[in-house]
């Protein structure tokens, strides 16, 4: 695998806060590389550093394999997604993709087929603001992909979307994967990172605390960690003796064991109490490792956010 | 560079496709002659017909108010330039009352004074009565009196006393024997036209057109610059509420995006000054063709270099008030924020329009000299000065030369500005925080 973009050491502070504090990593051809996160953490301070937005402080971001201009080569969908409400479809695309140095027909006979594949193509000469709010976000979506990027940059794609559209683009990004394209996803929903990554990288408090290939880190955490299935209330299994820390979500659980727990014993302490229809040692989840590496207590912020 | 054109392009097809840029191009100019040609006309006509009783106490004055043999059609050139004013314009229609029998012409007038209160539509309604006393011609401390509902309209007034006046004159010198055609000889008034020698020793008429045209043109030169300044403005503003910005200054640099609007709208203030000075030139060459302002040469407002100087200084105040209105749109995060801001700045900006009226009846004072080689001022006053006069050609360059350099400042300024401005979606910045992001940039 070649590399496509290279991060190093990169510092970015505003006032008295360092949002991004020495961030290196890399970003593979060909793979999904899940930035993770929670809100603040700064993955759109380092994003926006990527994709030329501010100049990082400190530290070089590379770019590989192609003479193009770093900016043409991303496709970058914002978190806080934007477009002018007063022009025709079709037309802000085209735009789109002449600021990142894209013209001609060439241009406009791909954004017509992105029209008709996302069934846009009735309202290409609809104005933005006519068109919902799931249909603007198709719309920037396009506009993302247009210029034929080297680098997908997707800032937490799936927020504020239905589950169909949530659907819709995660089928995309696999297509996208298959392409050969190379994205780099930030979301602070683990459970997505979870589903898309090949490769993750864990930023918390502007500090990268973990990264590699989403298979090798969960494997590094060994394979003690017990996913349960069940119906009933499972509020007890936090008290075992055998439990190091429980996640606990209605008919489910994942158990990180106390060092020299046996599993069987927790399975015997459920009888009689939970309709078992899991009950799995394996890796942690993401969340799980989340957790473990930053602490509990920021998770709890998050939920509450 | 493609990326600039990018923006021009999309700020000028978005800008010139508005229902406001049509209306603008078209009915602005036509607006503007109504506002200042209009009042004039209507001034110079005592704003319509009035309808006047004049009880006159010595009976003698009756053909003095009688209408003589007039054009059919009035002749603004006349009206405006007073020519005739012995003689009672079209504009107020006299009823004569000769009231030399009665024992006061104010008690004859009585009946007339309620008429005043009558309706327009019956025919009876009088705007005002004129009492001329019957010892007008003799007595030391004869006084005529004009009654009416206004006490404001002093031009029909005006021109009731000059009228009765000369007629007075007239009845006193025939009083003492003196032929009628010599008493016409010694009376006759001698007409002022007003001629302003230029330099280059060509003689232009007319400066009451000059005034006229002095504040149309000054009017077209600045009002744009204000009008697509906010435009400006409120673009970079909703770019950043609807958080376009992002992905336009991942794409360009915000100095290439900064200048790729600020030529976008200039393109659009030039394609419509262009057609505003093609409907005025049309406009101008029918008017002149029809003599429908016989008195205004319109030809020396329509030589070409004023067109030229028109879009040169147009351009020069354009792009350097869209500068300090793109500082305020970087710096805000909503229209209203945004305009509080640039308020006093714009009253600052105003400042040749305050003082248009000296500039054009003054325009080689050393205070019109001063603020057309000023920075932000110079490109209006200079244009005035050129169309009203003729300012040395090193007044000229010196002002050019100043606009340009302060282009070249206000376009630094606000591309910094503009670089840290346009990401922070934070509150309204204070006049030092704008002062430090002007150094972190």
């Amino acid at each position: 695998m070649s590399v496509v973009l290279a991060v190093r050491d990169v510092v970015k502070t505003f006032g008295a806060v360092r949002a991004v504090d020495g961030v290196s990593f890399t970003v593979q051809r060909g793979t999904i590389t899940g930035l993770l996160g929670r809100n603040g953490a700064g993955k759109t301070t380092t994003i926006r550093m990527i994709t030329g937005v501010f100049f990082p402080d400190a530290g070089s971001i590379e770019w590989l394999g192609s003479d193009r201009d770093a900016r043409d080569r991303i496709g970058y969908l914002p978190e806080e997604r934007g477009l002018y409400r007063q022009m025709k479809v079709k037309e802000h695309l085209l735009f789109l993709a002449e600021i990142k140095g894209k013209r001609g027909s060439s241009v406009v006979a791909s954004a017509e087929r992105w029209l008709k594949r996302f069934e846009l193509w009735d309202k290409r000469d609809a104005k933005v603001e006519e068109l919902s709010k799931g249909n603007q976000q198709k719309v920037q979506l396009i506009g993302t992909l247009l210029h034929d990027p080297d680098l997908i940059i997707l800032d937490e794609p799936q927020s504020g979307l239905d589950p169909v559209n949530m659907l819709l683009v995660r089928n995309l990004l696999r297509e996208l994967k298959e392409e050969g394209r190379t994205i780099l996803l930030s979301t602070h929903m683990m459970a997505e990172a979870e589903r898309m990554a090949d490769e993750i990288i864990l930023v918390h408090k502007g500090k990268v605390v973990l990264s590699g290939a989403l298979d090798a880190v969960r494997d590094s955490f060994g394979k003690n960690t017990l996913h349960i299935d069940y119906e009933g209330d499972g509020g007890f299994l936090e008290q075992l003796p055998q439990v190091k820390r429980a996640t606990i979500v209605p008919n489910g659980a994942e158990i990180s064991l106390a060092d020299g727990a046996d599993p069987q014993q927790i399975l015997e302490a459920t009888i009689g109490k939970l309709r078992i229809r899991r009950f799995e040692l394996a890796a942690p989840s993401l969340e799980e490792i989340f957790i473990e590496q930053v602490g509990a207590e920021t998770m709890t912020m998050e939920a509450n956010r | 560079m493609n990326k600039m054109f990018a923006v021009i392009k999309r700020e000028y097809l978005q800008a010139v496709r508005k229902k406001m840029f049509i209306f603008m191009t078209l009915f602005f100019p036509v607006l503007m002659a109504g506002l200042f040609i209009v009042p004039g006309l209507m001034v110079a006509k005592g704003l319509g017909g009035k309808k006047v009783a004049v009880v006159d106490g010595s009976g003698a004055l009756k053909n003095a108010f009688a209408h003589h043999l007039e054009p059919a059609t009035p002749d603004p050139k006349q009206t405006l330039s007073g020519k005739r004013r012995g003689e009672l314009p079209q504009s107020i229609d006299v009823e004569y009352v000769p009231a030399n029998g009665t024992a006061s012409p104010t008690a004859a007038a009585k009946p007339y004074f309620d008429r005043m209160n009558a309706d327009k539509s019956s025919g009876q309604h009088l705007d005002a009565v004129l009492v001329i006393p019957g010892n007008a011609f003799e007595g030391n401390d004869a006084k005529m009196t004009y009654y009416s509902r206004s006490s404001t309209d002093v031009f029909t007034q005006e021109r009731l006393a000059t009228v009765a006046n000369r007629a007075i004159q007239r009845q006193r010198l025939s009083g003492r024997g003196i032929d009628a055609t010599v008493v016409e000889t010694l009376t006759r008034e001698v007409p002022i036209e007003s001629v302003q020698l230029s330099r280059s020793g060509e003689q232009k008429k007319g400066s009451e057109a000059t005034l006229i045209f002095g504040f149309i043109f000054a009017a077209l030169l600045i009002i744009p610059s204000f009008i697509y300044g906010l435009e400006t403005m409120r673009g970079i503003v909703q770019e950043k509420s609807e958080r376009i910005v992002e992905v336009l200054v991942s794409s360009m640099s915000p100095r290439e995006l900064l200048t790729g609007k600020i030529l976008g709208v200039a393109a659009v203030g030039l394609t419509q000054v262009a057609a505003w000075l093609t409907i005025i030139a049309a406009g101008g060459a029918f008017a002149a063709a029809s003599a429908m302002v016989a008195g205004f040469d319109v030809k020396q407002f329509l030589r070409p270099m004023v067109f030229v100087y028109f879009a040169l200084f147009f351009l020069l105040g354009y792009l350097t008030f869209v500068c300090v209105y793109a500082i305020a749109g970087a710096a805000c995060n909503t229209d209203k924020e945004a305009q509080q801001l640039v308020a006093p700045i714009q009253m600052l900006m105003m400042v040749p329009w305050f003082v248009m009226f000296a500039i054009i009846t003054n325009p080689d004072s050393s205070f019109a000299v001063a603020l057309s080689l000023m920075p932000v001022y110079g490109p209006i006053t200079m244009f005035v000065r050129t169309l009203v006069s003729e300012p040395p050609v090193w007044h000229i360059l010196v002002s050019i030369g100043v606009s340009i350099v302060t282009i070249a400042v206000f376009f630094y300024v606000t591309a910094k500005i503009f670089r840290v401005g346009i990401l922070s979606y934070g509150k309204r910045p204070t006049i030092p925080e704008l002062w430090r992001w002007l150094k972190v940039a």
